[in-house]
C-alpha cells in the first residue's frame, strides 16, 4: 500500500510554497523528511493527509487521485491516516477521552449518541485499541488523568496514542519531538518504530539529523522550494549525491 | 417587621393562580426565545468565526451593535412585523406570549451569537485541525469546537437568558400586560407584573415578585453553568 505526492506544487498567495515535489511511503517503512523551517515540510505533510488539495500535481492512495474522488470517499481514505502536530493539539478532557475520540468518530451517530449518554451518567469509553495505543506510549496508567495535569512529554505522547489509536495505515508526524526532552524524545521515536513493525507507514517531518538517520528507512532533503534529493537513509548521510544535503548535514548551508 | 408572604398575597385579586401564571408565562416566553436563539446563534457564530467571506467585518459590527439594540426599538418593529398591516399580519400574533418570544429572540440572539462567537473564536485552530486529522468530518470539528468553547457559549446562553427574563420595554409593548379576569396571566410576565405593581402602589407585592424572579434567575443560571462543565468535565 503506497500513499504518494505526485510532483505537487503549493502555492500560498502567489508564491509557491514549492513545486515540482514527488514523495512516496509504503507500508511498514519510515519516511524522513528533513530541511531547514520554511521549506514547506508541515505544508506536504498537510497535502498528505488530505488536509488540502495541492495547486498541481497529484496525491494518490493505492494509485487512486484522491482529490478526483467524492468527499466522501476521500473520508474514507482520510480515516485511514493519523497525523500528529509539533503541538500536542489534544482535547479539554480526559486522557482517554482524547485517545477513544478517532474511534468514536467512526461509529455510527445512534452508537455515539448512546456513549455519550453512558459518559454522563458515568459510565466511560473504554476501549482495547486505545489501552493498547496508551501502553505503546508508556501511559497505560493514566487513562483517568485530565490532559491538562499532564507535563509537556506527556501531552505529546497522548497525542501520538491518539493518532494510533484508531490503527491507521499511514502515520505523518510533524516535527513530533522539537519541543521534548530526551527522554520522551526516545519513547516517541520506539513508538514509531513499532508502528513500522505493525505495517504502519511512517513519516517523519524532523530537523534532528541524529532523528532521521537513527529511525528512517528513507529520507527525502527539502532546500528552498524544491526536494533536492530523496534516497535510503544510510546513502543520504554518508554520501550524498548533491553537494547542498552533504553542506546541510554538517551544518554548513543555512537558510 | 418581618415580611409575611400569605398576608402579603392575600390582597391579591387572584392569588396564587396570578402568580403561577405570570411565572409559567415568564419561563415560557424567555425559555423559548432563549433556546430558539441559542439554535440560530451558536451555528452563525461558527460560521462567522472560522469562516472567511465577503463582508465578515460588517456581519461582526451588526452583531455587536445588536447586543446594544434598544429594547423599546424592538418592541416597536415586532409590533410593526405583527399588527394587521406587517408581513406577519396573518398570524394574529399581538399581544400574544408568541409576539414576545419574537421580541426576546430578537434581543438575545445578538448577545449570545456574540459571546459565542468570542468563544468559539478563541478555540485554537490546531484542536480544530487534530479533530479533522483524526476523520472528523466538518460536522465533527464543529461539535468539537462548541466543547472547547462550552464554558463560553454556557456563559453567552446566561447572558442571552438574562437579556430575556429581565426585559421589559419589548413585552410591554407587543404583550400587552394582559391578565385575564379569571386572574390569570395571558401576556404578563414578573417584570411587568413588578412594573404594574409598583406603579399602583403595591410595592410589598412588587419585591415579592422581584425575589422571585431572582431565585428564578438564580436557579436557571445553575443548571446552564452544569450543561455547560458537559455533566462534570467529560472524561
Amino acid at each position: 500500500m503506497t500513499l504518494d505526492a505526485r510532483t505537487v506544487q503549493y502555492t500560498h498567495g502567489s508564491e509557491p510554497v514549492f513545486e515540482g515535489v514527488s514523495l512516496s511511503v509504503s507500508s511498514g517503512e519510515v519516511v524522513g523528511i528533513i530541511g531547514p523551517s520554511g521549506v514547506g515540510k508541515s505544508t506536504l505533510l498537510r497535502l498528505l493527509a488530505l488536509f488540502d488539495a495541492p495547486t498541481q500535481g497529484s496525491i494518490t492512495y493505492e494509485n487512486e487521485d484522491v482529490w478526483q474522488l467524492s468527499e466522501h470517499k476521500r473520508l474514507e481514505y482520510r480515516r485511514r491516516i493519523g497525523m500528529v502536530f509539533q503541538e500536542a493539539s489534544l482535547f479539554d478532557a480526559s486522557v482517554r477521552h482524547n485517545v477513544t475520540y478517532g474511534l468514536r468518530i467512526r461509529q455510527s451517530w445512534r452508537k455515539r449518541l448512546r456513549d455519550e449518554l453512558s459518559r454522563i451518567i458515568g459510565q466511560p469509553d473504554e476501549t482495547s485499541e486505545a489501552t493498547r495505543a496508551l501502553e505503546t506510549v508508556g501511559l497505560g496508567e493514566k487513562t483517568t488523568q485530565d490532559v491538562s495535569s499532564l507535563s509537556g512529554g506527556e501531552r505529546q505522547r497522548v497525542a501520538f496514542a491518539r493518532a494510533l489509536a484508531y490503527e491507521p495505515e499511514f502515520l505523518l508526524l510533524d516535527e513530533p519531538t522539537s519541543d521534548l526532552d530526551p527522554r520522551n524524545t526516545a519513547v516517541i521515536e520506539d513508538a514509531v518504530l513499532e508502528a513500522k513493525e505493525r505495517g504502519i507507514g511512517v513519516v517523519i517531518a524532523t530537523h534532528d539529523m541524529h532523528q532521521a538517520e537513527r529511525i528512517t528507512d528513507r529520507v527525502a532533503v527539502f532546500l528552498g522550494t524544491e526536494r533536492i534529493e530523496v534516497g535510503d537513509t544510510d546513502t543520504i548521510f554518508s554520501d550524498p549525491t548533491d553537494d547542498r544535503t552533504q553542506k546541510f548535514i554538517e551544518g554548513e548551508l543555512l537558510y | 417587621m418581618p415580611l409575611e408572604l400569605h398576608t402579603l398575597v392575600a390582597g391579591f385579586p387572584f392569588e396564587w393562580n396570578y402568580i403561577r401564571s405570570i411565572i409559567e408565562v415568564s419561563l415560557y416566553v424567555s425559555l423559548t426565545a432563549v433556546v430558539l436563539s441559542t439554535l440560530v446563534s451558536v451555528p452563525v457564530a461558527l460560521f462567522v468565526g472560522f469562516k472567511e467571506f465577503r463582508g465578515k467585518t460588517l456581519c461582526t459590527s451588526i452583531i455587536n451593535t445588536g447586543m446594544g439594540f434598544p429594547s423599546v426599538v424592538v418592541g416597536l418593529l415586532v409590533l410593526f412585523t405583527v399588527s394587521n398591516d406587517g408581513p406577519l399580519g396573518s398570524w394574529d400574533l399581538v399581544f400574544t406570549p408568541e409576539a414576545m418570544i419574537i421580541s426576546q429572540f430578537v434581543l438575545a440572539a445578538p448577545v449570545i451569537t456574540g459571546v459565542s462567537l468570542a468563544a468559539v473564536s478563541s478555540v485554537e485552530q490546531n484542536v480544530r485541525d487534530a479533530a479533522y486529522a483524526m476523520g472528523g468530518t466538518r460536522f465533527d470539528v464543529a461539535l468539537v469546537t462548541i466543547k472547547e468553547a462550552r464554558y463560553g457559549i454556557a456563559t453567552a446562553v446566561l447572558a442571552g437568558f438574562g437579556r430575556a427574563i429581565s426585559e421589559v420595554g419589548s413585552v410591554l409593548i407587543v404583550g400587552g400586560n394582559i391578565a385575564g379576569s379569571d386572574g390569570t396571566s395571558v401576556t404578563r410576565t414578573l417584570t411587568t407584573a413588578i412594573q404594574l405593581e409598583a406603579r399602583q402602589g403595591r410595592f410589598e407585592t412588587a419585591m415579592i415578585l422581584g425575589a422571585i424572579l431572582v431565585v428564578l434567575v438564580l436557579f436557571i443560571n445553575a443548571i446552564v453553568v452544569r450543561l455547560g462543565n458537559g455533566g462534570g468535565r467529560y472524561g
